[in-house]
C-alpha cells in the first residue's frame, strides 16, 4: 500500500508537495525538494504537462522521484493520450510500483505552449478512473484480460468554489461511482468557502486533500484590480497582505500564508490532508512547512 | 449546413498563376448561404482575378459558372465538357465538393478557393457557429439538445471539467461552458436523470475516415450487409 493511502486511511493528515518536471533534462531543480524535505512530506505530486506546457514526462519524473527514495503521486491528464496510451502508461506505472495516480481532464492545449497540438480527450477523467479500475480488476478498456494487474490509489480533482456548483457535484458523484480513493481540491485561500463546501458535500467516505498554493505576484495584482479569473478566489485580506510587494516578497509572504492555511486546515479538520503548490521551489516549500509548524 | 471561409486572395491567385484560362466554379448550396462560394462570390473572385492579372499585363481568360451543388454528380457531370476550354479550375465549394469535382473524367487541375471550417448554423446575417462534429453517435437526446462533443472543446461526456469559471468555458471565457448549459437546461426541464449515468468511452471506431453511409433502402443495390 502506498504511504499516501496509508496516511489517509490512518487519519495521519498527509502532506503532498508538488514538484515541477523541468522543460529539459536538467533534474537538479526538480529533485532538490526531495533531499530537503523528504522526512516531512508524505508524497511528491508530479504534474503532467501542467497548463498544457510541455515538460519532462511525468511518468519518468515519478520514477526518478521513487529512485531518489521518495513517494510520487503521478498526475495523469486525458489531454495528450488516447486510451491505448493512457492504459499502457498506467500499466507502466503499475509495473514500476507507482501507485498514486490523480486523474484529470487536463488544461486545454490552446492555453499552453503548443497551441496547435491536437487535443486528445479520448477519455474524460471519470472514464480514466474507470479504465484504471478495470486494469486493477485484470482487464483493459476493450475487455481483454491482463497478465498481472496493477495496484493503484486513485485520486481525482474537485473544485470547492465551483460556480455553478450543481454540475460539479454531478461530476463528483460520477467520480465516486467510478471508484476514486481520494480527492484533491483546487487551490483554496478562503477557508470560509472550504467550510461551506465541506458542509455541502456532507459526510464523505472518501478523503480529500485541500490544496494550498503560494500565489504569484501577477495573480495577486490581478485580484487587486478585480481581474482574477481562476476557479478559486483570493479574499480581500489576502490581496491586502500581498499586493504591492515586489514579486520575490510576494512569494515569501505567500508561502507564510500558505503555511498558516495549512495549519488551520489541519487544526479545524477542514480536510484529510493537504496538497501544496509552492512553485516547485524548495525554499518556498520549507517556508510553508515552517509557517505551518509541521 | 457546412460553413466555409474564403481563402486569402493571394493564395488563390498564386495557386492558379501558371494557368492562362481558369474557370471559377461556384456551389449554390451551403457555401452560398454562408456567403463564401455562391454565384455572387464567384463573380467577385473572378473580377478580382481579372483585375490582378490585368495589372500584371498577363493575357488571361477567367470564366464563371455556378452549379446547384458540387457534392452531387447530377449537377457537376456536365462540367466535364465545360472545362474543355480551360486550363485549370477554381472551386468555391466545401472540401467535399472540390473533391467530387476533381474526380470527374476529363477534369483539369482543381484548386480550392475556400477553407472548409465546420458544420454549423446561421445565427444572424454573416454570423455562423459550429454545432456538430459528425461523431457518428449522437448524444443530443441525453444532453438537452446541446452537443457535448462540439460545444465543449474537450468533448467531455460526463460533466464539466474543473476549469469553468462562473459558467464560462476555460478555453474561451466569452463562451458558456457547455456542461453548465446542459445541466441548467435539463434541470429546468426536470430531466437531470438523463445525465446521471456514466457514459462509456466514445466509439471512435465508427468515425474512422472516410466514412460511408448507405441508406437502408439501398443496401441491396450496393451489396452492403443488412
Ligand atoms: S453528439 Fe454532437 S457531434 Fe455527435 S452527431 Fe450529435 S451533434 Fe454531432
Ligand atoms: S469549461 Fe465546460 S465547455 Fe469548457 S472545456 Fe470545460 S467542460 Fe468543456
Amino acid at each position: 500500500m502506498s504511504k499516501l493511502k496509508e496516511a489517509l486511511a490512518g487519519g495521519k493528515f498527509p502532506i503532498v508537495m508538488e514538484i515541477n518536471p523541468p522543460k529539459g533534462v536538467d533534474l537538479k531543480g526538480m529533485l532538490a525538494p526531495l533531499q530537503g524535505l523528504n522526512g516531512q512530506v508524505t508524497a511528491f505530486g508530479i504534474p503532467d504537462n501542467e497548463h498544457a506546457k510541455m515538460k519532462l514526462s511525468a511518468l519518468a519524473a515519478a520514477r526518478l522521484v521513487q529512485e531518489a527514495g521518495a513517494e510520487p503521486l503521478l498526475l495523469m491528464t486525458c489531454r495528450d493520450r488516447n486510451r491505448l496510451a493512457l492504459e499502457s502508461d498506467l500499466l507502466g506505472a503499475g509495473a514500476l510500483g507507482l501507485e498514486n495516480i490523480l486523474a484529470l481532464s487536463g488544461d486545454f492545449v490552446s492555453l499552453g505552449d503548443h497551441p496547435d497540438a491536437k487535443p486528445v480527450y479520448d477519455a474524460d477523467s471519470v472514464q480514466l478512473l474507470q479504465i484504471a479500475r478495470g486494469l486493477m480488476a485484470g482487464h483493459d478498456s476493450a475487455g481483454l484480460p491482463l497478465k498481472g494487474s496493477p495496484q493503484f490509489c486513485l485520486g481525482a480533482v474537485l473544485i470547492p468554489e465551483a460556480d455553478p456548483m450543481a454540475p460539479q457535484l454531478l461530476k463528483i458523484k460520477k467520480k465516486l461511482e467510478a471508484g476514486v480513493d481520494f480527492f484533491i481540491s483546487a487551490p483554496i485561500f478562503d477557508l470560509e468557502k472550504l467550510r461551506q463546501f465541506k458542509k455541502l458535500l456532507g459526510p464523505q467516505e472518501v478523503k480529500f486533500l485541500a490544496c494550498v498554493k503560494v500565489p504569484k505576484a501577477e495573480e495577486v495584482e490581478q485580484a487587486a484590480q478585480g481581474q482574477h479569473r481562476k476557479v478559486y478566489s483570493l479574499p480581500p485580506e489576502v490581496v491586502q497582505e500581498l499586493a504591492g510587494n515586489d514579486p520575490e516578497e510576494v512569494l515569501l509572504k505567500g508561502a507564510a500564508l500558505a503555511g498558516r492555511l495549512l495549519r488551520q486546515i489541519r487544526e479545524e479538520k477542514l480536510a484529510d490532508g493537504v496538497y501544496v503548490k509552492a512553485k516547485g521551489k524548495v525554499e518556498l516549500m520549507a517556508k510553508v512547512l515552517e509557517a505551518a509548524g509541521a | 449546413m457546412i460553413i466555409a471561409e474564403r481563402k486569402p486572395f493571394a493564395e488563390i491567385k498564386d495557386a492558379v498563376a501558371p494557368y492562362e484560362k481558369v474557370l471559377v466554379v461556384g456551389c449554390g448550396t451551403c457555401v452560398a448561404v454562408c456567403l463564401a462560394g455562391g454565384e455572387k462570390e464567384v463573380g467577385l473572385l473572378a473580377s478580382q482575378l481579372k483585375l490582378a492579372r490585368g495589372q500584371n499585363g498577363k493575357a488571361s481568360q477567367i470564366g464563371e459558372i455556378t452549379v446547384e451543388r458540387q457534392c452531387d454528380l447530377e449537377f457537376i457531370r456536365p462540367l466535364s465538357e465545360t472545362v474543355a476550354a480551360y486550363d485549370a479550375v477554381i472551386s468555391t465549394a466545401c472540401g467535399a465538393g472540390v473533391q467530387f469535382l476533381a474526380a470527374l473524367p476529363e477534369m483539369k487541375p482543381v484548386f480550392p478557393a475556400l477553407n472548409t471550417t465546420f458544420i454549423g448554423v446561421n445565427e444572424e446575417a454573416g454570423f455562423y457557429t459550429e454545432r456538430c462534429r459528425a461523431c457518428h453517435q449522437c448524444y443530443l437526446g441525453l444532453t438537452g439538445g446541446i452537443c457535448p462533443r462540439t460545444m465543449c472543446p474537450k468533448g467531455l461526456l460526463n460533466g464539466p471539467c474543473g476549469g469553468n469559471i462562473r459558467g464560462k468555458c476555460e478555453v474561451n471565457p466569452d463562451r458558456a461552458c457547455a456542461w453548465c448549459e446542459i445541466y441548467a437546461k435539463l434541470e429546468g426541464e426536470g430531466r437531470l436523470g438523463l445525465i446521471e449515468a456514466i457514459l462509456p468511452l466514445h466509439a471512435h471506431g465508427r468515425s474512422t475516415t472516410p466514412g460511408t453511409v448507405i441508406h437502408p433502402a439501398y443496401k441491396r443495390r450496393y451489396g452492403a450487409h443488412e
